[in-house]
């Protein structure tokens, strides 16, 4: 049985709230069923039905096709299966994701992987501001899971990340890595904005080429050779053939101690300086 | 024009005796009015026999309007997401469970019967903007209670020595200028003293910048009060909010009141003792025996609930010591204007913790203890213990004894062991609590036509059909009508009205403005004309009619 379809018909007027639309929230609904879900557009509730046309599946398997940037919340919270989205997404995608997968290929919002627990968020395009972040008025942001963005990430990707790994292929924006608890954020693209690791107190902050601007309370450690990086590739596996090839070359790292004005216990490793 | 009957409820009505007699009510342009007699018009009847009637609640102290609850609004962001209202066409949308937006501020007490409710902590420079919030919360009577006791000019006077008189004048026009009905005091030169590093302020220790002790302020200010002849008495809280022992410092403030009337707030916690293996315990039954034999003091009380709240006091020395306890882990504390501080800290109650649980056994303890429901007002301190949505529950643990000992089987058994609590016999009954909820907060604040339903009084009345879960009946009054006018049916909303804005007008020397200017030109940021919010500012919108209570100045 093929995955279930759901084709936008127009771009909405207004943001589209998508959160009702997982998988498991799915499972069991028959075609009127789902044309019946109410989302919230703005000030308005629309059905389903009338944004998109359904082709009926296996809900585990679900595809957003002609999907637009004003989409929001897709696999709010979801739990399992998998979300492929055709073309771009809005804010929150995979907000508070606690399993499953989410594909999409095309470039999204804001808050990608924002607190999400468990599970992979792979974006083809580039990325928003706070990937793998917290959300305004939350203290922790991405608790687990991977998070891949083949294309470039706005600023303060991995905001107040508590765990898990956001890999970032291409370049990053200022303050990467800001105010981070704990967790592992790799940038393999040459430009990195200024100020990355802004206040974190622990965790790893890994480039490939050196920031435009380094923050003033990181101390240089030397150079190191650190046979663990070679674990991360592992941990990726396939899904970044990017990572692979770069951690191909031998682990060694320039090591910077920081944000020594929030404690120190993070790090910044550049992999060329 | 239009005459209403309420035909057939049961009056309980405190205020005039009445406990529960079958009988009519007419309302006629927002008022209650006599029997029209045989053969009068009345345009309509409202079948409620057999029904409870009351006079609309009042809650004496909830913080819902002013800068500390509006930076907690702003803190607790994540409150707002996960408690959202829909507009539907009447109402407008907002949320928050513990950080109410101001419009479902309004609507939330509206439904549940409540027509009054009070801003206990307005900080003078933020008045205008606590004014503000306040017109946009509808449904209710607001007044607010201008917050001194920790600003430098009164510091000044006190350190200089200067005439009771030249502080009565001082007080007079702070109150006039913030449009406040009462004066309240927090932590009385605590807050401060923490701007000069003290991290604790006893009651007879002079603070570290102006040498003032707490109780030379308690003692001015409380006679400031009476000798102005503001109604309610200086509301005050009291220095050691929440430190173990504290109640000797509560017992001391009375003392040094000099017998002038006191309210003290949110006693809970101000009751705690150092006994027992964790150096905490009840001192409830100390206190309220106290009380008891003090006519001149009222208290409320500050109850906890279990679950997740966000403490916000103008006290910043506490506060700053509780933001270790922050959860989730945030929280600020800051300066304005020299007035007095603020501090927001988000707290979660939990049943299962020592402490908590027996803060939770405290406030119930002082609730059933003190034996004249006249002097004891219901209160959460919203949002501090928790939000003011959990009164029903809370009239349900002082009504039905059982329930009662129900809910501590659930709590921390160290803590259910330390309380008498399980041995009070007590329960509250329809009367008392319409005392404790309506007749006794219109009492002390001195709204004489409102919190009973005499005739003349304002047609501020909420009918419940009386059910053995006290909570449920509670929670969903069948009517309520405000001004005479119907908002809400079984606990829904469904018109929206703009209340009142209770204050004060004492008589005081102008002259005072002459060294107050002098000091505002110095170190504010505001100047004097600016400062003032004036009556035109207040009734422009149309959201906040004037309600002027006169004061009977005792002595001159």
């Amino acid at each position: 049985m093929s995955g279930l379809a759901l084709t936008l018909r127009d771009p909405p007027r207004q943001r589209l709230d998508l959160s009702p639309l997982t998988p498991d929230r799915l499972a069991g609904l028959d075609e009127a069923a789902i044309a019946a879900i109410e989302l919230i557009s703005g000030n308005q509730r629309l059905r389903v039905g009338d944004l998109f046309a359904i082709a009926i599946g296996d809900p585990a398997d679900l595809s957003i096709r002609n999907a637009c940037d004003k989409l929001d919340f897709i696999g709010r919270a979801m739990t399992d299966g998998t979300i492929t989205v055709e073309g771009d997404a809005g804010a929150y995608v995979g907000l508070g994701l606690r399993g499953g997968r989410i594909h999409v290929r095309g470039g999204v919002g804001p808050w990608a992987g924002a607190e999400m627990h468990r599970g992979v968020i792979e974006i083809d395009g580039d990325a928003g501001d706070f990937t793998a972040g917290a959300v305004p008025g939350e203290t922790k942001g991405m608790r687990g899971g991977l998070v891949i963005v083949r294309g470039n990430a706005g600023h303060r990707a991995g905001d107040r990340m508590r765990r898990g790994i956001l890999v970032i292929e291409g370049s990053v924006g200022s303050h990467a890595g800001s105010r981070m608890i704990a967790g592992t954020v790799a940038v393999l693209g040459a430009a990195v904005g200024p100020y990355p690791g802004f206040g974190m107190k622990r965790g790893s902050l890994i480039l490939s080429s050196a920031p435009e601007r380094p923050s003033p309370t990181f101390a240089d450690c030397g150079a190191h050779d650190l046979g663990f990086l070679k674990l991360l590739p592992q941990a990726v596996g396939d899904r970044s053939s990017r990572l692979a090839e770069l951690w191909a070359m031998p682990p060694r790292v320039r090591r910077f101690a920081g944000d020594l004005a929030a404690g120190g216990m993070g790090e910044i490793l550049i992999r060329r300086i | 024009m239009t005459l209403v009957k309420l035909a057939g409820g049961r009056i309980v009505d405190p205020a005039n005796g009445r406990n529960g007699d079958a009988a009519d009510l007419y309302l006629r342009d927002g008022v209650i009015v006599p029997d029209p007699g045989p053969g009068a018009a009345i345009d309509e009847t409202v079948d409620i026999t057999g029904k409870i009637v009351m006079a609309g609640a009042i809650d004496i102290h909830s913080h819902i309007g002013g800068g500390k609850i509006n930076i907690a609004r702003m803190m607790m962001i994540e409150d707002h997401r996960k408690h959202a209202d829909a507009g539907d066409g009447l109402r407008r949308s907002g949320g928050g469970l513990y950080t109410p937006t101001t419009f479902v501020t309004g609507y939330r007490y509206a439904a549940m019967g409540y027509t009054a409710a009070f801003e206990p902590a307005m900080v003078p420079a933020n008045a205008r903007h606590a004014h503000a919030e306040l017109a946009d919360t509808p449904m209710i009577d607001k007044g607010c209670y201008a917050m001194l006791g920790s600003d430098d000019f009164l510091l000044r006077m006190l350190a200089n020595g200067a005439e009771q008189q030249a502080i009565n004048d001082y007080v007079g026009w702070m109150l006039q200028a913030t449009q406040s009905v009462a004066l309240k005091v927090v932590n009385p030169g605590g807050i401060n003293a923490f701007k000069f590093n003290a991290r604790n302020l006893g009651l007879d220790t002079p603070s570290p910048h102006y040498g003032v002790t707490p109780r030379r302020i308690v003692a001015a200010l409380a006679r400031a009060v009476n000798e102005l002849g503001i109604c309610h008495p200086v509301h005050l809280h009291c220095n050691d909010l929440g430190v173990p022992g504290n109640w000797e410092t509560t017992v001391g403030t009375i003392d040094a009141a000099e017998g002038l009337p006191l309210h003290l707030t949110h006693l809970q916690f101000h009751s705690y003792g150092t006994e027992g293996d964790r150096k905490f315990s009840s001192a409830a039954a100390q206190l309220a025996e106290v009380i008891n034999r003090t006519p001149s003091v009222s208290v409320d009380i500050g109850q906890i609930i279990f679950g997740q709240t966000v403490t916000a006091s103008g006290d910043t020395m506490i506060q700053y010591r509780n933001h270790r306890h922050a959860h989730p882990k945030k929280w600020m504390c800051m300066d304005i204007e020299c007035d007095a501080g603020c501090g927001v800290v988000p707290f979660r109650y939990r049943d299962e913790n020592f402490v908590n649980a027996l803060q939770w056994a405290i406030g119930l303890e002082l609730l059933l203890l003190v034996e004249d429901p006249w002097r004891v007002f219901l209160t959460t301190d919203h949002p501090n213990g928790a939000p003011f949505t959990v009164y029903p529950h809370l009239i349900r643990l002082l009504m039905d004894r059982g329930f009662r000992r129900d809910m501590l089987k659930t709590i921390n058994k160290h803590a259910a062991a330390a309380s008498t609590l399980g041995g009070i016999e007590r329960e509250y009954s329809l009367y008392e609590i319409a005392i404790l909820t309506r007749a006794a907060p219109a009492r002390s604040l001195g709204l004489l036509d409102r919190g009973h339903l005499g005739v003349g009084a304002v047609a501020d009345i909420t009918v419940y059909t009386e059910r053995e879960n006290r909570e449920a009946m509670f929670a969903r009054p069948d009517y309520v009508f405000k001004d005479g006018r119907l908002i809400a049916r079984n606990g829904e909303v469904t018109d929206i009205v703009w209340g009142a804005t209770h204050v004060v007008r004492p008589e005081f020397d102008q002259g005072i403005e002459g060294p107050l200017e002098d000091y505002f030109n110095r170190f504010q940021t505001v100047r004097l004309g600016n400062f003032r919010v004036t009556d035109d500012e207040m009734e422009d919108e149309g959201r906040s009619r004037l309600v002027r209570h006169p004061c009977r100045r005792t002595t001159p």
